[in-house]
Order: structure tokens, then sequence, then C-alpha cells
């Protein structure tokens, strides 16, 4: 396997970071502080499944509005900043050039968190719209569209201004999720929300903004994080990068056809499913030329890595489940049962949260010139958030597939349902509350970390510098 | 780095620069066409899997996108043919299930239509049911009130109208099925009603807002 030439030993740490500190930070901090808050109503979300008295009396947090409150807060303040940042982040590095506009980017990110918070008052006093990873009510979405562009704008900058000639993958990634998230907001706030298609053609544009969500935005910044870092700490160049576009172009074109997968048996012409499945099974490439590139991650050494290696791992199996679970014979067991929301779980905590702790665990120390405040906290995180996801995946799983035999037995009553559930959602509350204290002690050691930025001298800034130790021991 | 036995946790250290990683990408993706020989192939069993996935797809998309035609909704069905007449409808069939929609006519007058005694009027061999069309349907539209005289037995209590107004809103068509129903169901062997029938009534009375009465409807032939 071919090691890429380490001949200088470059300082790790240059301008790029320094000077892209504060307004980075900003972003990844302000993406930690919605994933805790977006913890606590996960935690609230999930004892309403098993005792739906819990805070029925607060208008705010009744069982939907609180489910709404949790999405949206995880989605749009925790991804969408974290996801922000790191792009903007390995952009600017890949471009060779400090970036640019990043007042822009601060004046963005504080709009952004202000319209999500906006939008959670909104949601919480009944503004909710009913569709899935759209329930903001609609009056703070053209300022999340104007907030985007603002945050975007370094990173759109820092590409077209690159250095070098040529695109790395991360850069493709990055480009075309910074791209292509305004086009689909826009453009499913316009037919959902402004001008609402009507009758069948709404469910539709809701599936198509579910998985579009997933297949242009979420999983194209995760990739950047993933392409860029694994190099980085492996020192080898991808095996397969010949193909790596071929991965991309299908991950793009196929992606958004998925959409269909929410309506099998739904009043849709039947092509639409079907075409679902079609875009699935060419959305196999992307995943299998992926593990081929990328399975370095499974040996590679260090933080960032391990998180890194989870979330590559939870991608692919969550690429897989997808397919399979757009087929009409499953999906008859599996739709509108908790099956569901394990899926996301695996693919939004499990594989793109975690790809993002990884780069966060990388990119930190970069940006505050500084190792992590603990390295206990780090190890603490580790083993919690990995226990948290893998039991709430677990739980739900279970508990969707009991209910969902359960709900095609007409002789099977609501309650004795309810009963063979509990159990298992149970777990689910325990696994989001241990998923709670993880993401605490990473906003705890953030916070420490980023606070004493500058201050402290611990770090030799040969840490930093490019390792040349490796150099010839990889071949 | 003089420690590289076990690396700090805290922070990840980097095999590679930003430069050397770009440049090292660079020539893979050959920019320079293939004459030096520097691209690799899709190796031939990637080709085959490739491949086998399209051709699945292609299949899958084939047996069962229903021509796709936006009529199908069942992913084994066939597009209905051009000019093919719609399929009759048995009013009875339709009428059937129109009565069983819960809070409808089931409600009261229960699935064997004998009513509840004291409460709600039968509708098996009443002369109501199985006599005049005209009050008949007048009853369904605009609803009823007040006492009356069901097969030899008192009543009195009210029905709400499912016509213009009314929860239900029933059109002509439903409202004809639901009567025929009643009328030809239970031993009841009356004539059924048309639409057509049910329109006239309805566009004779479209002032009325308010329920019948026994009374009044007795007027009618």
């Amino acid at each position: 396997m071919p090691t890429v030439p380490t001949n200088a030993v470059p300082a790790e740490v240059t301008a790029i970071d320094t000077q892209a500190r504060g307004p980075l930070l900003l972003l990844l901090g302000s993406g930690l502080l919605w994933l805790v808050v977006g913890g606590v109503l996960a935690l609230i979300a999930a004892i309403q499944l098993h005792s739906p008295q819990f805070l029925a009396d607060c208008a705010y947090l009744t069982p939907g509005r609180a489910q709404a409150l949790r999405e949206t807060a995880f989605v749009y303040g925790w991804l969408a900043n974290a996801g922000l940042g790191l792009a903007l982040w390995i952009l600017g590095r890949l471009g060779g050039e400090p970036l640019r506009g990043l007042n822009w980017a601060v004046a963005g990110t504080l709009f952004w968190n202000l319209g999500i918070a906006a939008g959670l008052v909104g949601i919480a006093t009944g503004d909710m719209t009913s569709f899935t990873l759209l329930q903001l009510p609609r009056y703070v979405l053209p300022l999340l569209v104007f907030a985007y562009a603002c945050i975007a704008l370094p990173g759109v900058l820092a590409w077209s201004g690159r250095r070098a000639d040529m695109m790395y993958a991360s850069q493709w990634y990055a480009v075309a999720a910074l791209f292509l998230f305004p086009w689909l907001l826009m453009a499913s706030q316009a037919v959902l929300l402004w001008w609402p298609v009507r009758g069948v053609v709404q469910p539709i544009a809701a599936g198509w903004h579910v998985q579009s969500m997933w297949t242009l935005w979420l999983a194209p910044l995760a990739l950047a994080v993933l392409h860029y870092v694994l190099p980085k700490v492996s020192g080898r160049t991808l095996p397969a990068y010949e193909w790596a576009s071929l991965s991309f172009w299908t991950l793009l074109f196929a992606g958004a056809w998925t959409g269909g997968r929410h309506l099998v048996g739904g009043p849709v012409p039947a092509w639409i499913p079907t075409m679902a499945v079609v875009a699935g099974s060419l959305l196999l490439f992307h995943y299998l030329v992926l593990v081929i590139n990328c399975r370095g991650i499974m040996g590679a050494e260090g933080t960032g890595a391990g998180f890194l290696r989870f979330g590559f791992v939870a991608y692919v199996l969550f690429g897989g489940l997808d397919f399979l679970a757009s087929f009409r014979s499953l999906a008859e067991g599996s739709q509108f049962t908790l099956v569901e929301p394990a899926l996301r779980e695996i693919g939004l905590y499990g594989a793109i949260s975690m790809m993002f702790f990884g780069g966060i665990y990388y990119a930190v120390p970069r940006l505050t010139n500084r190792v992590w405040a603990s390295g206990a906290m780090i190890g603490g995180h580790r083993v919690l958030v990995i226990a948290g996801i893998v039991g709430a995946v677990l739980a739900l799983a279970i508990a969707g597939n009991s209910q969902g035999s359960a709900l095609l037995d007409p002789k099977v009553s609501f309650a004795e349902m309810a009963n063979q559930m509990r159990v298992s959602l149970l777990a689910h509350t325990a696994a989001q509350a241990v998923l709670l204290a993880a993401n605490l002690l990473l906003l705890v050691n953030f916070l420490r970390s980023a606070c004493c930025c500058g201050t402290s001298t611990e770090a030799p800034p040969a840490l930093f510098a490019v390792e040349s130790a490796k150099e010839g021991s990889a071949s | 780095m003089s420690t590289p036995s076990q690396p700090d946790p805290r922070a990840d250290q980097a095999s590679v620069s930003d430069e050397k990683l770009l440049a090292a990408h660079e020539p893979i993706l050959g920019q320079q066409p293939d004459e030096k020989g520097k691209y690799r192939l899709l190796p031939l069993a990637l080709l085959f899997i490739f491949s086998g996935m399209i051709f699945f797809g292609g299949t899958y998309l084939g047996r069962f996108s229903g021509w796709f035609d936006a009529r199908v909704f069942n992913e084994y069905g066939t597009p209905p043919k051009a000019g093919a007449a719609a399929v009759p409808v048995d009013p009875v069939v339709a009428g059937k299930k129109l009565y069983a929609i819960p809070g409808a006519c089931i409600t009261c007058h229960q699935p064997n239509g004998a009513g509840l005694p004291g409460a709600f009027p039968t509708l098996v061999k009443s002369e109501w049911v199985t006599g005049s069309d005209e009050r008949l349907v007048r009853i369904v539209l605009h609803g009823l009130t007040g006492p009356i005289k069901v097969a030899g037995v008192d009543f009195n209590s009210a029905m709400p109208g499912f016509g213009p107004g009314g929860g239900f809103n029933w059109s002509d068509d439903k409202i004809a099925a639901v009567l025929t129903y009643i009328r030809q169901e239970w031993g009841n062997q009356s004539g059924a009603i048309s639409t057509d029938r049910v329109a006239a009534i309805r566009t004779k009375e479209a002032a009325r807002k308010t329920p019948w009465t026994a009374a009044e409807l007795e007027k009618l032939p």
C-alpha cells in the first residue's frame, strides 16, 4: 500500500488554525451545548414513551412536542453547528490559506442559534409542523437559510480560493454539503410550508426531505471528516482513491431517490416505493467503495480514530439496514414502529455524531494549540457514549420488533402491547441518561480546553509537529 | 516525539501534512490521461458486483413499477385500459359500508336494523323505510325530530341529517346507496332509490335547514 511521503516536518498548527480559533470554537461549542440540551429533551421524550403521564400536564412538553424539540435540537442544533465547524476547518486546511470572511461565520452562528432557540420556543408553544426533520415553525426557516449562508461563506471562499488546483475527497463532500443544504431547505420549506403542495404529493415531498437531509447534507459532512482524518492519522493514501468519486456521485444522485421508502403501503403510485428500492441498490456502490477506501480506519490509532471507527461501522450498517427496510415485505412489520427511531439512532447518533466526535477530538487541540484538558474525560466519554448508543439502539429495536408483530395481530390490545415493550423502553431511558452523561463530559472537557487556550504552556509546540517517526513504517 | 511508545490520548498526532496529503492523492485521480499506465482498471470483481446491482435494480423496476402509471397503487397491478368503462358499483355493497360507519346509521339502528326498543325505531318492515321514497330521502337529507309511529310503536327522539350542513355531508350517490341498502336488507323488499331521485329532492328542498317532523312528512305522497 502506497505511503504518503513525509520528508519535511512542517508544524501541524499553522496560522490557518490560530486565525480560525474563535469562530470555529464558537461553532463547535454551540453545537455541543445543543447536544446537551437535546440530551435532556431526549431523556424526557424517552421517559414519556413508557410513562405517558410524565410532564403530560405541562403544555410545552407534551410527548409530541418533547419528541419534536429533541429531534430539532439534535439535528439543527448539534449536527448543524458541529458539522459546519468541522467542514470550515477542513476546507480551510486543505485550501492552504487562512479562512477569509470569518466575521460572517460568527454573525451567522449567532443568528443560526437564535433562530434555533426561537424555533424551539415556537415548537413548545404549538407552532410545530408535522414533517419529520422539518418541525421548526416556518417563520424561523428563512432566517436559518440566511444564517447558514453566512456560516458557509468562509468555507466556499476557502474552496474557491484554494492553493492547489485539485480537490481532495473531503473537499467534494464538504462543498457539496455547504451548497446542497440551503437548496434543500429552501425547496422543502417552499413546497411543504409556504405553498404546500396538495394531497399525495405532500408525503412524497416529505419523504424526499427526510432522505435528502441524510444523503445530501449530514452524510457528506461526516464523510468529509472521515476522509480527512483517516489519511492524516494513518499516513497512507486511500487504497482505492480513484473510485472515490464514483462513491461520491452515487451518493448525490441516488441518495434522494430513496425518499419513497417511507411511503410503502401509502396512497402513492406503486413506482415511488419501487424506485426507493432501486436507488437503494445503486447506493450500495457508495457503501462498498467507501468500505474499500476507508477500511484503514479499523486499524488506525488515536482518540479521534476510535470514534471514527465506530461511526464508520455504524454508517455502513445503517446503509444496509436502510436498504433492507425499503423492501415492502420488511417495511410492513417495521414502519410505524420503534424500529424506525432505532434506525435513525444508528444513523444520526451512531454514524454521523460519532464521526463528528472523532473530528472534534482531532481538531480541537489544533484549534486551541493545546491538548485536551482531561484524558480521563475523553476515555469516559468514549465508554459512555458507545454504551449509550448500543443500548438505545438495541432497546428500541427490541421494542419495535415486538410492537411490529403485535400491531399486525388484531387480537393483541394496545395495553398488552405497551406492557410487552415496557422493559425495553425502560432500558432505552437508561441509555438516554447514559448518553446525556457522556455528552456532559464532552462539553465540560471542551469548555475547559477552550477557555484555557493560549494561557497554558503545557503543550510543547513540537507535539503538533507532523511526526516523521512513522515514515517508512507503513509500507 | 520523545515518548513515542504511548501516544497521548489528549491529542492525536498527524502523520502527514495537508500539502503532502493533497500531493499524494493528486496523481491517483489521473489528471493526465492513462498513457503512462498510471490508472487502475476497476477490478473485475467490483465490475461484476456493480453490474449485478444495476441488473437487479433494472429488473426490480421493470417488475414492480406499475408501468409508472399514477393510477397504479399496487406493485403487482396493471394500469386501467384507456376507454374502459368504470366498473359499476353495487349500491347494496356500497350502502352496507356506509351504514356501518361508526357514528352513522349503525350506532342507533344497530347492525340488525332493529333499532333500540323505546329509543330508536326499527328499519325492518317499517312503513317509513319500505314506503314513500319522498319521505325517506327527506329524513336522511335533513334529519327527523319529534313523535313518530313506526310499525305500530310510538317513538320520540331525534335523528341528525346526513345531507348539507350535517356532520357527514353525504353526496347524492352515497345517500342513494345507503337507502337502497336498507330497503333491500333484513327481508325488506322495496325498489332501489336512484342518485337522480335524491338529487331532485335535494334541489327541491334546498332552502330546508331544520329537521322534519312526522306530521310534515305525512302530508307528502
